[in-house]
């Protein structure tokens, strides 16, 4: 009896859902999955709204091999910032597109995993296609058990091919992604563990953004002008706690220090609070902050002077913080048929984008403020 | 930068904490708790991380590099 619990409680171990790098990285399967989710994701001031339809499932083949596909379908409308100028008084105004007509964007993703004893190899890849831009890419992992299963290595290696042909221009670019993960999860006690990942990422191609121009004083406009190449170092720690006296609620708590030679720092705060409520209901209020100072080439305006060969005015290379949080339910049914286990989830996210959040101070006024909010609901079923 | 170094420092310790107090598999089971898997939703952490990925210069550190989109 008491073995038979070792045994159980044993295999549960080994398929510690915590100690996956992500959904597509981790032990064989042992039950076939079907997700589905919607999203609606919407910015403030009619800018860019976008509705999500995301379909996955995954497979067992044989005891060591999962399957795993996931398919994406964004549509997309809206207006979005080109570029700023001066009005009369002086004072930075942001400048809109016209309303897009709606745009399509799909996505798809296929991997295979592989268990050994102590490894899990996983290998992937995945294109997805805009009427104006095409991405491909390719992605190879391995994850290590070590020390008694306490320890898990994971190293993982991508890369990226991307092609943009702007709508109202004549060309194509293209551009090269790689990124490195090297990453270790650690199982504290019996209550906490502690993932550590970084990631090495190295782009090179056409980096700039063909619909987004700079405004010159006296000069009229230009064309958004970044380097030909970037490295970018993330390192992510993400810690998780059980509290058993609180019904077996759990404290998830992430920090990123992220750094690349554009000259952008940047840190984000995540807190999650996953409280069981009855009847496997669950109930996670969420909070997230993230900050950053500005590309060395940023400026909301420009003049003849300073505008030289490189030089963007876009808001995602200022500097600014974004504020936000939200709450999500979860509710799980445990069956005993043919299907084995539903969840439904549903949450609700808002975020304030504001250039005076920006960790230290910043003083670039606050005409590229805008806020958005998330919805999400979704359908996870195990057969 | 002061809370990064702490930060750094904090969970260097933790790790080489953790090597004193081994925990055996059948003591386990809080860690195996749906509530304490690291992403308890992958499809909604992929559409989050894509949403930010668009929206912030910063990106990585998730695993599952994927592909681009000509987000604006």
């Amino acid at each position: 009896m008491s073995k038979n619990i070792i045994n159980s409680l044993s295999l549960a171990a080994l398929a510690l859902p915590g100690l996956m790098q992500d959904a597509h990285a981790g032990r064989a399967e042992e039950t076939y999955n079907a997700d589905i989710l919607y999203g609606h994701y919407a910015e403030s001031n009619q800018r860019m709204s976008v509705d999500i339809v995301n379909v996955s499932a995954s497979a067992p083949i044989g005891k060591a091999f999962t399957l795993a596909v996931d398919f994406v379908s964004d549509t997309m409308s809206g207006a979005s910032p080109m570029f700023n100028m001066k009005d009369q008084n002086g004072q930075v105004k942001q400048i809109l597109s016209g309303a897009s007509i709606t745009e399509q964007r799909y996505a798809g993703v296929a991997s295979l995993s592989y268990a050994l004893e102590d490894v899990t190899l996983n290998f992937g890849g995945g294109v997805s296609s805009e009427n104006d831009y095409q991405s491909g890419h390719f992605n190879t992992g391995l994850s290590w058990d070590l020390n008694k299963k306490l320890t898990t290595l994971n190293i993982s290696a991508s890369v990226a091919f991307d092609e943009v042909s702007p709508t109202g221009y004549n060309y194509t670019k293209s551009k090269t992604s790689q990124q490195y993960l090297l990453g270790v999860t650690q199982i504290l006690d019996k209550h906490s563990l502690v993932q550590s990942n970084m990631t090495f990422s190295y782009q090179n191609g056409f980096l700039s953004d063909p619909y987004k121009l700079v405004f010159v004083e006296g000069g009229g406009v230009q064309s958004d002008a970044r380097p030909g190449k970037k490295f970018q170092w993330g390192w992510l720690t993400r810690y998780a706690r059980h509290f058993q006296d609180l019904n077996d609620a759990a404290l998830h708590a992430d920090y990123r220090f992220y750094i690349d030679d554009w000259g952008i720092q940047a840190h984000m705060v995540e807190l999650q609070w996953q409280q069981p409520i009855v009847d496997e209901w669950i109930i996670m209020p969420r909070f997230r902050y993230y900050t950053q100072n500005q590309a060395d080439f940023y400026q909301s305006v420009f003049n003849t002077q300073n505008v030289g060969s490189v030089h963007s005015s876009d808001y995602r290379l200022a500097g600014f913080g974004t504020l936000g949080g939200g709450v999500k339910i979860m509710k799980s049914f445990q069956l005993n048929g043919f299907v084995k286990d539903i969840k439904l989830q549903a949450a609700f996210d808002y975020f304030d984008r504001k250039a005076s959040y920006q960790i230290g101070g910043n003083n670039q006024g606050s005409f590229d403020n805008f806020s958005f909010y998330m919805v999400t609901a979704s359908v996870n079923v195990k057969f | 930068m002061k809370i990064f170094f702490r930060l750094v420092g904090l969970t260097y310790m933790l790790v080489i904490l953790s090597a004193c107090t081994p925990v055996k598999p059948w003591q386990r089971g809080n860690l195996a708790l749906p509530q304490m898997a690291l992403e308890v939703d992958a499809q909604e952490a992929a559409l989050r991380q894509h949403t930010f990925f668009s929206k912030e210069a910063a990106s990585g550190g998730y695993g599952g590099g994927g592909g681009g989109c000509g987000c604006n």
